[in-house]
Parts: structure tokens; C-alpha cells; sequence
């Protein structure tokens, strides 16, 4: 699909300057995000093309303002949602869960 | 499957291989000038807006793999040829004053003889 992903040729993002010692992880839940994506993948809730198509298709301005593991953490919400492992109902529920016990 | 604690280093450091061992005959070989088809799913592809009509040549058959634009949307592995292509910079963007190439991995589905 011609998404926001396919920037190839585009002007004015700025200069690519990545940290000299850029960390694995920039936030500890990074770490817990790459993690899921094993279990997932093996157990065949889906397959890496399916997964980059739902970065894709992510809202434009939200995929430019998310970070690599965030866009990671929204493919596995829309895959599970979509594919019915979880139900949005659940996937609400226990993001209020976590919010209540911060 | 179940994924079990000694098949995890495997799978973090070198993925699942798209390869699929099957004989397809390819469209093209080494050498082969190729235009890249001009196409705008709305589907998953992984030919990139900035390539489409442009000619580049291949210069490494990579074997038989998955297609992403098939294996994404539930439609099988649709096993196909890959290829390495190079294209110059030149033929990309436009001038003459490059001498920069991009080389980018294409499905034998995205191609097509370029006109001599």
C-alpha cells in the first residue's frame, strides 16, 4: 500500500544521526515488547508479513510520532484484536488495569 | 507450535527463513535489464513507491522465497524467484551527476523485460 511507511525519496525528515553507543532498549517495556514477539510468532498467531502490514496501516501522523517498539506493540494489538486472540474489550480493560496500578 | 526455551536464541538472531523449497521457473537471470511494474495496491507489497517504472539490472537470483504481498493477506506463500536489482541513483532521482546505485531485493511478480 502507498502508507506513510513507504519514505523513500522524501525531503525534510531531518538528517539520519543515530547515537554513537545507541542502546538495544530505550525504555525498559522496549525490552518486554521485542520479548512478545517470539512467543507470538511461534505459535503462529501470525507471520512477519502480516505483522510489517499492520505498521503500515497504522493512522500516518501516529506512525511518524511512534518510536520502532511502539509501532512493534501496536502491530501486536491489531493482530490479536483483528485475528481474535484477545478482544478489545479485554485489551482496554487491562491497559485501565495498568494505568490504576501506577 | 510451541516455542520452547532452546529454539528462542535461534529465532532472535537469525529470524524464519521466507525460503521455500520448491522448483519455480524464473522470469529472468543475472545480467537481465528489468523495469520495475508501475503498481499501487492497496495491500501489503514490498516494492517501494520510489522504484515502480524504473529500469535496473539484476545482479543476484537469490532462489525461490514467500511473497509478502500474498503471505500477508492469508493467501499462501505464492512461491516465486528473488532477486537482487540495482538501480542508479541516477535512474531514480533523475541528473547524471551520481555514481550512487541502490541494490533492493524485488519478487519476480514486480517485474518486467525492460524495452531495449
Amino acid at each position: 500500500m502507498n502508507g506513510i511507511h513507504d519514505l523513500g525519496g522524501m525531503h525534510g525528515m531531518g538528517p539520519i544521526a543515530p547515537p554513537a553507543q545507541e542502546p538495544v532498549f530505550a525504555h525498559e517495556w522496549e525490552r518486554r515488547a521485542f520479548a512478545l514477539f517470539v512467543p507470538l510468532f511461534g505459535a503462529g498467531c501470525f507471520n512477519v508479513d502480516e505483522f510489517r502490514h499492520s505498521i503500515e496501516r497504522m493512522a500516518p501522523a501516529e506512525y511518524l510520532e511512534g518510536s520502532y517498539y511502539e509501532h512493534w506493540l501496536h502491530a501486536f494489538e491489531t493482530l490479536l484484536c483483528e485475528k481474535g486472540y484477545i478482544t478489545a474489550a479485554e485489551l482496554d480493560a487491562r491497559i485501565a488495569q495498568m494505568k490504576g496500578a501506577n | 507450535m510451541a516455542v520452547t526455551k532452546d529454539m528462542v536464541p535461534v529465532i532472535v538472531k537469525t529470524g524464519a527463513s521466507a525460503r521455500v523449497a520448491e522448483d519455480v521457473s524464473a522470469s529472468f537471470k543475472v545480467g537481465d535489464k528489468v523495469r520495475a511494474k508501475n503498481f499501487n495496491p492497496t495491500t501489503h507489497t514490498r516494492l517501494p513507491r520510489y522504484i515502480r517504472g524504473k529500469v535496473g539490472t539484476i545482479i543476484m537470483d537469490h532462489g525461490v522465497f514467500a511473497t509478502p504481498d500474498a503471505m500477508a493477506h492469508g493467501l499462501g506463500e505464492h512461491p516465486q524467484h528473488l532477486y537482487n536489482v540495482v538501480f542508479t541513483a541516477n535512474e531514480l532521482w533523475g541528473g547524471n551527476a551520481s555514481k550512487d546505485t541502490v541494490s533492493i531485493d524485488l519478487w519476480d511478480d514486480y517485474l518486467e523485460k525492460a524495452g531495449v
